[in-house]
């Protein structure tokens, strides 16, 4: 079964058509890096997919439900951890999991107990009684995907989870970000090609709003005759995205 | 829904008190300027007729003076939060537009009474150092025409905060906070000065906050000094939060495009 469904998805701002035709399918529990330069419309597809934009054309569907004229079911169904930190930045770690257990409707006492598991399952144990803005970038943005786990989602998407960490705090959330794979179905964007490979079961490449490629690395390797994500990337990019 | 409603509210209400600005600003501020005025008052000759700063006149003043900073405070709030990723955030799980309007207004409403509670208190004190007559019954009733006028404010914030980035909003509430303090007659009298500021004034809510709170402090029950001003000031507040309500569901429509 496809935990993400994408038909012909497009979204234009004005003249500028920001993602263009996107056919798409990820199954569940699949983790899919949507990986292109900045601009590609890698969050424009994020943003359709959680209900945040209504596309242009086109339609998607998450758990079998539209994103269209489903939005609430398909919200109660998803986790977001945007590009930028979303935190509330005067509340402590445990505070904005449990507020955010609670607007996934969960009963105090329970949202209690979700809070501590998910501080548990994200390494956030030190950091649980500080408050959000006085954490690093590393630490923030994990509570960030804390933050989108707590709702149990059965799809995340996850925005450029690493933009502007150093190398460690990098690898840390990779780490992290790998201990998911298997509980759910992840969609994560990202421009860096080390990451998607190291994460990633399958790699969809977009240029210019549009699809070019989508597949194991292995595969798309042999498609393109070059060895290494970086070097698949260019000839795609070469390829004027026609591959 | 109420679960969602009374998260946000709790974390909006955290998230105000504590910033020590909000002390500073929505307390701090008007209880020293509960205590200058009523060293002005105690400098003013009596023979001058001036009643202005008398404590019965200048609590009611200073409880509305507050106010007008918890409206900085929830435009500030809204508008921050809309500046960054986590309203998005929120937009993206099962709140709904009326989850959010609840739940900046109703922890800002909790705030605006405790602010008022504690003004009219401290009032009191006053009154009893200075010796002059403040009634308990007074300050009591007082919190009636207090709830209407804080809606105002707080429906205010919240229609400056959605509509404006938060830059602009604390500047927009600080011209409201000033032009509110001087055509609500908080630092004079207003029906003495007459001519086309008394027909601005009362053109505007603000006359009206001051009127209500100060004929109810000073147990003035008659139609024209508190029921009247009152009912005004309640359509205002009504008409603010709806047309408040209006435009954050616009915002978030916009935003969701």
């Amino acid at each position: 079964m496809n935990a993400i469904e994408i038909r012909g998805l497009t979204k234009r701002f004005g003249e500028k058509t920001a993602v263009n035709s996107l056919d798409l399918q990820v199954p569940a529990g699949e983790m899919l890096a949507l990986l292109g330069v900045n601009g590609a419309g890698k969050t424009t597809t994020i943003r359709m997919l959680s209900c945040l934009s209504v596309p242009t054309a086109g339609e998607c569907f998450v758990c079998g439900h539209s994103c269209r004229t489903e939005p609430t079911e398909v919200k109660r169904r998803i986790g977001l951890s945007p590009q930028e930190t979303a935190v509330a930045e005067n509340l402590t770690v445990r505070e904005n999991l449990l507020f955010m257990a609670q607007v996934y409707g969960l009963e105090r006492a329970e949202a209690v107990r979700r809070a501590e598991e998910t501080i548990i399952l994200m390494g956030l144990e030190e950091v649980a009684k500080s408050r959000a803005k006085t954490l690093s970038g590393g630490w923030k943005r994990r509570l960030s995907i804390a933050m989108a786990l707590i709702g149990r989602p059965e799809v995340i998407f996850l925005d450029e989870p690493t933009l502007g960490l150093d190398v460690l705090a990098r690898r840390d959330m990779w780490r992290v970000i790998r201990s998911l794979k298997g509980r759910m179905t992840i969609l994560l964007t990202t421009h860096y090609m080390e990451e998607a490979e190291a994460l990633a079961d399958r790699i969809a490449v977009m240029l210019n709003g549009r699809l070019v490629a989508v597949g194991p690395l292995a595969e798309l390797e042999e498609k393109t005759g070059r060895k290494g994500l970086e070097e698949v990337f260019v000839a795609l990019a070469e390829g004027g995205g026609d591959q | 829904m109420m679960r969602r409603i009374g998260a946000f509210a709790q974390r909006n209400a955290q998230e105000i008190l504590r910033d020590a600005l909000s002390y500073i600003f929505c307390l701090g501020f008007p209880l020293v300027m509960l205590v200058i005025m009523t060293l002005v008052d105690q400098s003013i000759p009596p023979e001058a007729g001036m009643t202005i700063f008398r404590i019965d006149n200048l609590s009611g003043g200073i409880a509305i003076f507050g106010q007008m900073f918890v409206m900085l405070f929830t435009a500030i709030s809204v508008a921050r939060d809309r500046s960054g990723a986590f309203l998005l955030r929120l937009f993206s799980s099962p709140m709904t537009p009326m989850d959010f309007i609840l739940g900046y207004m109703l922890p800002m409403l909790v705030i605006a009474l405790l602010q008022a509670g504690l003004l009219l208190v401290f009032s009191l004190g006053v009154s009893l150092l200075t010796g002059t007559a403040l009634s308990l019954g007074g300050v009591l009733l007082s919190v009636l025409p207090l709830t209407p006028s804080a809606v105002f404010f707080i429906g205010l914030g919240l229609l400056f905060g959605t509509l404006c980035n938060d830059k602009a909003a604390p500047g927009l509430c600080s011209i409201i906070i000033s032009l509110g303090a001087f055509l609500g007659s908080i630092w004079f009298d207003a029906q003495t000065t007459g001519g086309v500021l008394l027909d601005i004034s009362r053109c505007l809510p603000f006359l009206y906050c001051t009127a209500s709170v100060r004929a109810a402090m000073q147990l003035r029950l008659t139609w024209e000094a508190l029921w009247l001003p009152l009912l005004i000031v309640t359509c205002s507040a009504a008409l603010t939060a709806l047309l408040a309500a209006v435009a954050f569901r616009w915002r978030m429509r916009a935003e969701l495009a």
